[in-house]
């Protein structure tokens, strides 16, 4: 990336670069189940969430900020998960949209569905729901962007996953799920 | 043909039915293993029955009694349907190819060998369809271990089983 990840920016500088960042989040849409109606829902006219900057359908994962994870990820699809996530250049954010991502949901007990997309890819926002309403996206994508605005993109590329991940209406997020690993 | 017409002329034509069943005006037939093939090649080739389309192919868990597998066709020119059931033993189960009947029984038969365990003698490529390559085991099998639970603390307040769908 150059410049960005080695000097600490002015904050003026900071500040406009992060606001550019944060208002146009090209999204990569990973709709695996349901989920992705919600996730749909969301971006057409009645939610609207192009209005918070967020652009849907990105040509593909090269050209996306923002992979948003929406339904069931099984053991034989995680792997092309990870390569789409791995295609998305960096800075990247990744939001885990539904119960089914967030912890294999109502197949927990499944032969075939991953416990959690984030045993593949790092997650920065857990939107709970079965489905979740699109306008837990959108509080999710608010969230987000209020992290975009403040983050030092040095701090970003330093040390991935030092911040804590958001989840959407608040509440810890599992004991079993992540955090203790 | 009318459910109890079908079975009785499958009994009469082919002498393979050991029982049959009506139920919510579906027909169900059992035949023995060693006859699969010809009473499948006398339901699609009998001008009386004319079953062209191979709807779905699949097994049952029986447990103790084995395996039943279960062969829904339909006859889009006559329009009426039969299930044709046949049981296996417990130890190596298998059962010769329809896909040479039907082409439709090809990718069946390849999920109901990955899933239940079930060989299709004769099968062109037998090999796994839905599950990942390097998946062991047989997941609808009854004694198939769920592993998630070995290595997890199941993470709900209640089992499953414990709350009744009127809850």
């Amino acid at each position: 990336m150059g410049l960005v990840e080695q000097v600490n920016f002015p904050k003026p500088a900071k500040f406009i670069l992060n606001w550019g960042r944060k208002y146009s989040l090209w999204v990569m849409n990973f709709g695996l189940a349901c989920c992705a109606i919600e996730l749909i829902a969301a971006s057409t006219s009645r939610h609207d969430f192009i209005r918070l900057g967020v652009i849907p359908v990105a040509h593909g994962p090269r050209q996306a900020d923002m992979l948003v994870v929406a339904g069931t990820l099984t053991d034989k699809m995680a792997p092309a998960l990870k390569r789409v996530y791995e295609q998305i250049p960096e800075p990247k954010y990744v939001i885990s949209f539904g119960s089914c991502s967030n912890c294999g949901g109502p197949f927990w007990d499944s032969y075939s569905v991953t416990k959690g997309v984030d045993q593949i890819v790092p997650v920065d926002v857990y939107v709970p729901g079965c489905p979740p309403r699109p306008e837990a996206l959108l509080e999710g994508i608010l969230k987000l962007q209020e992290r975009i605005g403040q983050e030092s993109l040095k701090d970003h590329f330093a040390r991935r996953r030092a911040t804590e991940p958001i989840v959407v209406g608040g509440g810890p997020i599992h004991q079993t799920a992540i955090r203790d690993e | 043909m009318s459910p109890d017409e079908i079975v009785q002329h499958l009994t009469d034509a082919t002498g393979a039915v050991e029982r049959s069943e009506v139920a919510h005006g579906e027909v169900s037939v059992w035949v023995a293993p060693a006859r699969w093939v010809e009473v499948a090649t006398h339901l699609r080739d009998c001008g009386h029955c004319h079953f062209d389309f191979c709807t779905f192919l699949t097994a049952v868990d029986l447990e103790a009694e084995g395996f039943e597998v279960v062969l829904h066709v339909y006859s889009v020119r006559r329009q009426h349907h039969v299930n044709v059931k046949t049981v296996l033993g417990r130890e190596n189960p298998s059962l010769p190819t329809l896909s040479e009947v039907w082409l439709g029984a090809n990718w069946c038969e390849r999920e109901t060998n990955e899933l239940f365990g079930i060989d299709f003698a004769g099968h062109p490529n037998l090999v796994k369809l839905l599950l990942p390559v390097e998946f062991e085991g047989h997941p609808l099998r009854k004694d198939f271990k769920l592993m998630t639970r070995e290595a997890k603390e199941w993470p709900g307040e209640k089992e499953p089983e414990e709350v009744s769908p009127s809850q």
